[in-house]
């Protein structure tokens, strides 16, 4: 038996597999708290509109109501959050802003009742002129959604100065070299506006919100990726001390983005404080829809490059529609904005980006947001220069590829990947350089993800008398497998076979701090601060052996549980009574990660670069437009796999939803009503969809900052592949300036390929 | 509030256990299971009967819990990922899901794994592209299904191997 | 999503379920697999105090041959035409349509009836029985009649059906030696944006006769007698196909929704006819029985 010695770098299987196979595992909507009852939404059916009057005391009257909620019920606390601006009321005051804006709750003794109430109340709206597109909002004479003056910063935008103005939330910019110039200059100049739609994550666990409000604390069990940040927006609505306030995720049925920040627990909270009631509140699947999505966004784009292929500059303006309300909205266009340039050396690059308030529902994150919104447009203008220089698309980017230690964006971090050795595994995957069948097209793209958010986390490793370590943790398990990875680690630095570690879940408590699940940060940034907590604790251990076998630390080792001098050897429970003169005692070991110096975040650029890259084989039909993926990859550059089967696992899962993005997934609004808010007329991607042949290829250069050189994965092959796929058609012939590729798109391009043609 | 709700009895079998309840016409199987029998392994997800989270077998059949009528159970019996457990043992079917990494948050994996149980049962052997398009109407946001799909051809193969041996 | 209160009735004939419908009248409606019905009734769109569950009837789940037909019971599943051996061996076409509707769980409960009654404008069944020329049996207290389905199904989700008649069977006439029939579905959502159906027979390599319907990209599926004009005594090449589908291009009449524009549906119902017709010439070909 060599378990005991070599964790990482092992595909074990996943800690939380079994009970999640038996069905066992539990997950908010499967929770009941002892006196809880049952709240519902009503939403608002307008997009924009003054409340005049809401008589909700026919709901009040109905047998079984507990409590009907509206703004008036919370004109004594301070109502408005929003994690980067405070521009949202936890439910609707005096306005509506879009279609699905909650404007009551109710609470009630079963759901039904709480379903009926809805009914009955009477809402009198007084409609406003609407801006539901980004031209409409974008225009001179424009409604505008809020009063820039009544906007403040929320507590976590890491955003230097905000600034409204209009509808503009928020604009971020960055210039390097004399832009103007390079573009007269060059041999080569591309250019073309983009179209990205508003897609919806689909977790499969709809929002769900168990909220307890008591005298001078509340408790919230909640489907939320960022426990703390919730704990503390939640604090502040309510005026609370932030440790007066508990949150606690059990596992959550995929996240993606829709569950990072503060969703459905503020006016779940709400409606608790009025019930005097424990309440829980679940979105339906078109409640979700219009509580979280991505940004839609327009995009103007054009590159230079010199007759051979070299890349000169590049200008960017993009416009990204947030909705109603900010959410995540600024750090979505910053994040954007730093992938405009992609992974290239310019002489001259500008980028000016924008989100933009229209009366469509709140965008915030979505898995590799920003990147995926980007990546597919630049590298488009990548392939094309290629073509015009008469290069194979591999060698296009291999000479202008940034080389590791090169700075990606002005003053953020430099790069920390081999690019180019990661798109030639891209290329052997693809059998690049083998002949295509004809009606073939190979596509491949290239990006750059900041990722990491702001570097703060901790953990605390609990070794008990049993010898079992316990790993307190704040991350939130959502599918990614982190209480996997931490066991690993945890197992890896104490000697101990799997079974004998354990991870709770977070409860802000009991577990401590971390700043948030999401961002690709968790094995890099948490998972140092769970390695730091478990090698506090191996110290300790050998501090005890030395004493109790009184030799000098250097001989020792530790693997299968147990203290080992050659072959002598003490397990923990026999280290611990010796040590502790009974049987028990424990030894607890602490980990933190903090920002290196100033800011930290945003300011100094991303913990690190997640690469984005993607491949595609394609065919078309080319009577109706329908594109049939053969082959389909992805390039995890993870630094070091901690456990590459989860890596391949998650890689795999990202690339699906870069197809889904890529081909299918678009929520249509008109006059910001949601058209396809059921899965019936919004596809995800289902088995039949998948491609040919699937490949998840891992780099290994243990370049990252994380644990045994780790870092972050999963959102880059979702960025990769719509950018891939673009490609592949192009190498068609087919070209496209928006996604996604439904087959009448791609018909009617190839339509107007063919009139160009004939022209 | 309830008084005036019309009420009937439904027996049935869940997990092979016989069950007497009073239920309305209009109660749902899925929140008769969850919430009645607080059985909360099948999930709601979609709510429209596209995305399988739901999926129970009812005398057998995959059915969406979540718009099948409860009422339609009566006299009959009904599988929930509950009843896969044989004396605390995963059935052979999860241990292939296990083995292939194929579940990650596991909200699609109940109905995911009943499914497929229903396949299993029938006995037939199939081509990938078969198995794709029965298995098509249960979604996975997470995985990709490529190691599901592995996962059940595991399954399925072992099945017909120890059936014919 | 949550539905109203209701009663379910179970009558144990078609007259008693006919009465029932006629006593409670707009109150009521039929039950059989669900699939649809409850999906309304959960969005709130409709409601029905009273559902009367015909599946308490006997024998309206059976399959059975009838001299040059097979008779259909309208509470036959999808499930159940995907794998009955009947079906499979005598009316294949039919098995192939029903494994493509939706998904399992919903072809192990939806009925063939409850998918005609319903006229959901994106019914594969519909279109399939169209050009196949099946006719429904409608009882009630009164009577029965038989109509074809061209008859029964007169706009988007409204049949020819009075509202105390059940649906009591659907008889499917068996194709002739040397025909052949394909089906071609277009889907990009969960129901299908276009879908064709054509009904090919053979003599002396020609086509002596053609039956075209298309379906999901209007209000009702339709048949197209001009493209099948152009095919009738000529050869079934490539030509005659292009030709068919150009008049079918013509002649439907698309809605401009979110599964397609009209142009596109258009184009689509183009060559999905080609499609459906070069299958079907090459099964009547084969087909020597």
């Amino acid at each position: 038996m060599t378990d005991g010695i070599a964790k990482v770098g092992r595909s074990v299987p996943r800690v939380d597999g079994r009970v999640k196979v038996a069905g066992a595992a539990q997950f908010v909507g499967d929770m009941v708290v002892p006196g809880m009852v049952h709240g519902k939404v009503l939403r608002s059916p307008v997009p924009h509109a003054l409340i005049k009057n809401i008589d909700s005391s026919q709901a009040e009257a109905l047998p079984g109501v507990i409590a009907v909620l509206t703004g008036q019920d919370v004109l004594d606390i301070d109502a408005y959050y929003g994690h980067s601006i405070k521009d949202r009321p936890l439910v609707a005051i005096d306005t509506v802003r879009f279609v699905g804006e909650p404007v009551a709750a109710v609470a009630a003794e079963d759901l039904v009742t709480a379903h009926e109430a809805l009914s009955l109340i009477d809402v009198q709206y007084e409609e406003l002129p609407t801006v539901a597109t980004l031209d409409e909002a974008l225009a001179e004479d424009a409604i505008q959604l809020h009063e820039a003056a009544s906007l403040r910063a929320g507590l976590f935008h890491g955003l230097g100065e905000l600034k409204p103005e209009g509808n503009v939330c928020y604009h971020h910019a960055f210039e390097r070299g004399d832009v103007s110039a390079v573009f007269d200059e060059a041999n080569v100049v591309v250019e073309g506006e983009y179209t990205f739609p508003a897609v919806y994550q689909y977790a499969m666990e709809p929002h769900t919100v168990i909220a307890q409000h008591d005298m001078d604390s509340v408790t919230v069990w909640a489907t939320c990726q960022h426990p703390f940040l919730v704990r503390a927006e939640l604090a502040d609505l309510f005026g609370l001390v932030a440790s007066n306030v508990r949150v606690i995720v059990p596992y959550l049925g995929g996240g993606f983005g829709s569950k990072s920040y503060t969703k459905m627990e503020p006016i779940t909270v709400a409606l608790a404080r009025k019930a005097g009631r424990p309440v829980r509140i679940a979105n339906r699947v078109d409640e979700a829809m219009v509580t979280t999505r991505r940004h839609n966004m327009k995009c103007w784009m054009r590159t230079a490059a010199s007759a051979d292929g070299s890349l000169l500059g590049r200008e960017v303006r993009l416009w990204l529609d947030t909705g109603a309300y900010a959410d995540n909205g600024p750090r979505v266009v910053a994040t954007a904005a730093d992938a405009a340039p992609g992974p290239y050396r310019w002489q001259g690059v500008k980028v000016d980006a924008w989100g933009i308030y229209t009366n469509t529902p709140p965008a915030g994150s979505y898995r590799a947001f920003g990147a995926a919104h980007l990546t597919w447009i630049g590298e488009s203008q990548v392939d094309e220069i290629a073509r015009h220089a008469g290069l194979d698309r591999v060698e296009m980017r291999s000479k202008n590829l940034l080389r590791p230690g090169e700075e990606v964006r002005p003053g953020g971090k430099p790069l920390d990947a081999d690019l180019i050795s990661d798109i030639e595994k891209l290329a052997r995957t693809l059998d690049w350089d083998e002949p295509k069948t004809e009606g073939v097209g190979r596509g491949l793209g290239v990006g750059l993800l900041a990722a990491g958010a702001h570097p703060v986390s901790s953990a605390i490793v609990r070794l008990e008398a049993d010898g079992v370590a316990t790993l307190s943790v704040s991350t939130t398990e959502m599918g990614q497998g982190a209480r996997t990875v931490f066991s690993q680690l945890v197992a890896q630095e104490l000697g101990l076979p799997m079974e004998q570690v354990k991870v709770l879940g977070g409860d802000t408590q009991v577990t401590p701090y971390d700043r948030s699940t999401g961002a690709s940060r968790s094995t890099t940034l948490a998972g140092t601060a769970v390695q730091h907590a478990a090698q506090d604790v191996r110290e300790q251990l050998l501090s005890a052996a030395t004493q109790a076998l009184d030799v000098p630390l250097q001989a020792l080792s530790l693997h299968d549980g147990a203290v080992w001098h050659g072959d002598e050897m003490l397990s923990y429970p026999e280290l611990f009574r010796r040590y502790f003169g009974l049987a028990g005692g424990e030894l607890i070991g602490q980990g933190r990660v903090q920002p290196e110096s100033g800011q930290g975040s945003y300011a100094e650029g991303p913990v690190f670069w997640e690469v984005c890259i993607g491949g595609a084989e394609v065919e078309v039909d080319r009577d109706t437009g329908r594109i049939r993926v053969r082959k389909l990859a992805s390039v995890a550059d993870v630094g070091q796999a901690i456990n590459p089967m989860l890596v391949e696992a998650q890689e795999m899962g990202g690339t699906m939803q870069g197809l889904g993005n890529a081909l299918f997934e678009e929520m249509l609004f008109s006059d910001g009503q949601l058209l396809n808010s059921t899965l019936l007329d919004y596809h995800v991607p289902s088995m039949e969809d998948m491609p040919d042949a699937f490949f998840s290829v891992l780099a290994e250069n243990e370049d990252g900052p994380g644990p045994f050189g780790a870092k972050g994965v999963g959102e880059g092959s979702l960025a990769g592949v719509p950018a891939a796929i673009v490609n592949a058609l192009g190498d068609l012939g087919i070209h496209v300036d928006e996604l996604p590729l439904t087959p009448e798109r791609v018909w009617r391009a190839m339509q107007a390929g063919e009139k160009e043609k004939s022209a | 509030m309830s008084d005036e709700r019309p009420r009937m009895p439904l027996s049935l079998r869940v997990n092979g256990q016989s069950i007497e309840a009073v239920i309305e016409p209009r109660t749902m199987l899925l929140d008769f299971l969850r919430d009645g029998l607080g059985l909360t392994g099948a999930k709601r997800s979609c709510d429209v009967q596209v995305c399988g989270a739901c999926t129970v077998l009812l005398d057998g059949m995959p059915v969406s819990a979540c718009c099948t009528l409860a009422y339609e159970a009566r006299d009959r019996s009904v599988l929930t990922i509950e009843g896969m457990l044989q004396n605390g043992t995963l059935h052979p079917l999860q241990e292939a899901f296990l083995e292939h990494t194929a579940v990650q948050c596991g909200f699609c994996t109940s109905g995911m794994v009943l499914a497929t149980k229903s396949l299993l049962d029938a006995n037939v052997a199939l081509s990938r592209e078969e198995i794709k398009h029965y298995l098509s109407g249960n979604l996975c946001r997470c995985t990709g299904y490529w190691n599901i799909l592995e996962a059940v051809e595991s399954a399925l193969k072992s099945n017909q191997e120890s059936a014919s041996g | 999503m949550m539905l109203g209160v209701f009663e379910i009735h179970e009558p144990q004939t078609v007259n008693e379920a006919s009465a029932l419908l006629a006593e409670h009248g707009e109150a009521a409606t039929v039950y059989a697999g669900g699939t649809e019905l409850l999906l309304l009734m959960k969005e709130g769109l409709v409601h029905y105090p009273h559902l009367i569950n015909i599946k308490t009837i006997p024998d309206l789940d059976q399959i059975s041959p009838d001299n040059d037909a097979l008779r259909i019971g309208p509470l036959v599943t999808h499930w159940q035409l995907e794998h009955h051996k009947l079906v499979q061996e005598q009316a294949s076409l039919l098995a192939e349509v029903a494994s493509m509707i939706a998904n399992v769980r919903v072809r192990a409960v939806g009925t063939l009836g409850g998918n005609l009654c319903f006229a959901e404008p994106h019914s594969d069944p519909a279109t399939l029985l169209l050009a196949w020329e099946a006719t429904l049996d409608l009882t009630s207290a009164n009577g029965r009649r038989e109509l074809a389905i061209d008859e029964f199904i007169l706009d988007m989700l409204t049949t020819a059906r009075e509202h105390d008649e059940i649906l009591t069977g659907i008889t499917l006439p068996l194709l002739p030696p040397h025909s052949g029939g394909g089906y071609e579905k277009f889907a990009t959502h969960e129901r299908p944006s276009a879908t064709v159906a054509a009904i090919v027979q053979r003599h002396n390599g020609m086509t002596s006769e053609a039956r075209i319907a298309v379906g999901s990209v209007g209000a009702v599926p339709v048949r197209m007698p001009e493209a099948e004009a152009i095919l009738r005594d000529e050869m079934p090449d490539d030509a005659a196909f292009e030709a068919a589908a150009d008049a079918v291009s013509q002649a439907v009449d698309p809605i401009d929704d979110l599964y397609g524009s009209i142009e596109y549906k258009r184009n689509i119902a183009r060559v999905l006819t080609i499609r459906a017709l070069t299958t079907a010439a090459e099964r009547a070909a084969g087909n020597k029985q």
